[in-house]
């Protein structure tokens, strides 16, 4: 799977990813790799990771590995691509106008999408804020239901 | 699966802000465009109410205000007396920019000083230019005659222009002598006064080896006008005559500085005469312009006549000594005390000095920009510390566990994040608890009554 970014199975693999972005947004997407929408995001990720690096760090989990499962359980993750925004080892939570503000659920319809997603996380993180406003206009922001605990 | 919405968006939004962005947003109010305010300098979307602010007035009039200054000191003079423009001077340093009309004026090919802005600030051009701008960012309409030249104006100055190539085509000794006796007297002066302008030294220098007859004086003082008074005499016309004479001249060295703003203003806007003339001091304005300018009654005593000579020496040294071109403080040279030798050691010190403080910058400005309100900062800082540590060898890479969760704020979540993880790891036990129990009877067996059980352990 050359063809993606670097993907993560190991719960420990993750572990030491998020422990060592120290100072930089760690990006990560939780997806399967036969998902189409899960492919153009690692595309719009693959074209931006250089762009970013010096304030982002990008990677891709794959969900279908058991170790992970406990991550999937954890962050609550019924939707794929999902993506969850760390820095600094503490989650940071981004208000898109959806229901839920802990991750971003879908793809990104640009590349300068993300790249705004990732700066305004930055830049939320750098004055101490754990929670940030998406930049984007809502037309921008892929829409979807949230399931409330399987209803 | 989540619901992609189709992008119909025809707007494109940029990233970063650039001059001419346009955001509209409609909102239920106005759509408002970004503009760039050339007076304030700065992009606003404020629209038509931003020239009615007071921040917006006070740095028009101060834009403005330089703008005029510059037209009266340079333009304006040069309009009541025109000078040919020589082509040293020409090259680089006689420029104007027209604010209103976005664009520089050089005087590459004019033959008189100034020819090139004169003309544009008489033409018709200009005058829309100056409108829409007074329109545009709100000066006053009434003020327009101000930043131009008026028609009847421009052709006074090209007759004038005319009698002096005449002259100096076609005029005899006396009247050589007169024009470049003017033209030191006047440019030189009006060298002083826009020395932003012009490269005076030059001129001067130049001047001396022209014309033998007149000294050139750097400074403006009663006696040097007295020289040439006779040709002084078209230039201020207006001013005063009273002149309270000798005792007057002993001030000259002090009050040279007064002296010469009155020089300026009076020589450069003769129009609005004495009133308006030297801010400095009120008691100088009046007994030096009397006897600077149109003082024909002044009497030359031998007193008078003694100071000239001393002045003459003074400026005589002074010429010759920037004849010399070693360079001064303004060239930036170092001052002669400065051997060549120390200051060639001196140089590569401050190269290495600064090289180190470059280096020893860049690692400061990287830790210590980094805001300590920032996320996970603590955090950030201990895992630094363990990670160095880590490199050197001193401290184990000690595992975290197989546990370890990061900090996360979970969805339906009321309480701090150390709850949630808490909630997880509880739930998560029950899970495995669910599990294991799952996990034992994994052999299924076919139901079996109670009734025959029961018949069963009874038998």
């Amino acid at each position: 799977m050359n063809y993606l970014l670097t993907t993560l199975t190991k719960k420990q693999e993750v572990d030491s990813m998020i422990r060592d972005t120290i100072d930089k947004v760690l990006v990560l997407c939780f997806g399967r790799a036969s998902d189409s929408i899960f492919l153009q995001l690692d595309e719009i990720l693959y074209k931006s990771v250089r762009e970013v690096s010096k304030f982002a760090t990008v990677a891709l989990v794959d969900i279908d590995s058991d170790d992970v499962q406990v991550y999937v359980k954890y962050f609550d993750i019924t939707l794929i691509p999902s993506t969850v925004f760390f820095f600094n080892a503490h989650h940071m939570k981004m208000d898109c106008g959806s229901a839920d503000h802990t991750k971003w659920v879908g793809t990104f319809l640009r590349k300068q999408d993300f790249l705004d997603v990732v700066e305004a996380i930055y830049r939320g993180a750098m004055k101490g804020k754990l929670i940030v406003t998406c930049p984007l206009p809502p037309d921008r922001i892929p829409k979807f239901q949230l399931l409330y605990k399987d209803v | 699966m989540p619901i992609q919405n189709p992008n119909p968006n025809k707007k494109k939004k940029k990233h970063s802000n650039q001059d001419d962005d346009e955001d509209d947003t409609v909102q239920g109010k106005q759509l408002t465009q970004f503009e760039f305010c050339k007076v304030c300098r700065l992009n606003h979307k404020q629209g038509r109410r931003h020239i009615y602010f007071p921040n917006h007035k006070n740095a028009l009039s101060s834009f403005l205000s330089r703008f005029q200054s510059k037209l009266k000191n340079d333009v304006a003079f040069y309009l009541k007396k025109p000078m040919p423009l020589r082509p040293e001077h020409a090259a680089a340093l006689n420029r104007l920019w027209c604010v209103f009309c976005d664009f520089d004026i050089l005087e590459s090919d004019s033959s008189f000083a100034c020819g090139n802005a004169i003309a544009h600030l008489a033409s018709a051009e200009h005058l829309k230019g100056v409108k829409s701008f007074l329109w545009k960012y709100g000066g006053g309409m009434d003020r327009m005659d101000s930043f131009r030249i008026s028609e009847s104006d421009f052709t006074k100055w090209e007759k004038k222009c005319k009698l002096l190539k005449s002259e100096a085509a076609g005029g005899g000794s006396h009247g050589s002598l007169i024009g470049p006796l003017n033209d030191i007297h006047n440019e030189s002066k009006s060298e002083y006064v826009n020395s932003f302008d012009k490269n005076k030294l030059d001129c001067l220098t130049s001047d001396v080896k022209c014309s033998n007859t007149v000294v050139p004086l750097q400074d403006h003082t009663i006696e040097r006008s007295q020289i040439s008074h006779s040709k002084i005499c078209t230039v201020g016309p207006q001013m005063l005559h009273a002149g309270t004479g000798v005792g007057l001249g002993a001030r000259t060295p002090n009050g040279l500085p007064g002296f010469f703003g009155n020089q300026h203003y009076t020589h450069s806007v003769p129009k609005e005469g004495p009133a308006y003339s030297c801010p400095n001091d009120g008691k100088q304005v009046y007994p030096y312009e009397g006897i600077a300018i149109g003082d024909r009654h002044s009497q030359g005593t031998s007193s008078e006549e003694s100071r000239l000579q001393s002045l003459q020496n003074l400026t005589q040294i002074s010429s010759s000594a920037q004849e010399n071109g070693g360079g001064n403080v303004h060239s930036g040279a170092p001052p002669p005390w400065f051997s060549a030798a120390e200051k060639i050691q001196l140089d590569n010190k401050l190269n290495q000095g600064l090289g180190d403080l470059v280096s020893s910058l860049g690692e400061q400005m990287k830790t210590s920009k980094l805001n300590p309100k920032r996320v996970g900062a603590a955090w950030a800082e201990r895992r630094k510390i363990e990670l160095e540590l880590e490199k050197r060898g001193e401290l184990v890479r000690h595992d975290f566990g197989a546990d370890w969760l990061p900090n996360f704020g979970r969805v339906w979540q009321s309480g701090s994040r150390k709850d949630s993880r808490k909630e997880f790891l509880g739930e998560n036990k029950t899970w495995r608890k669910v599990d294991s129990q799952i996990e034992k009877p994994s052999q299924l067996q076919p139901y079996i009554s109670k009734r025959m059980r029961t018949d069963n352990t009874a038998e």
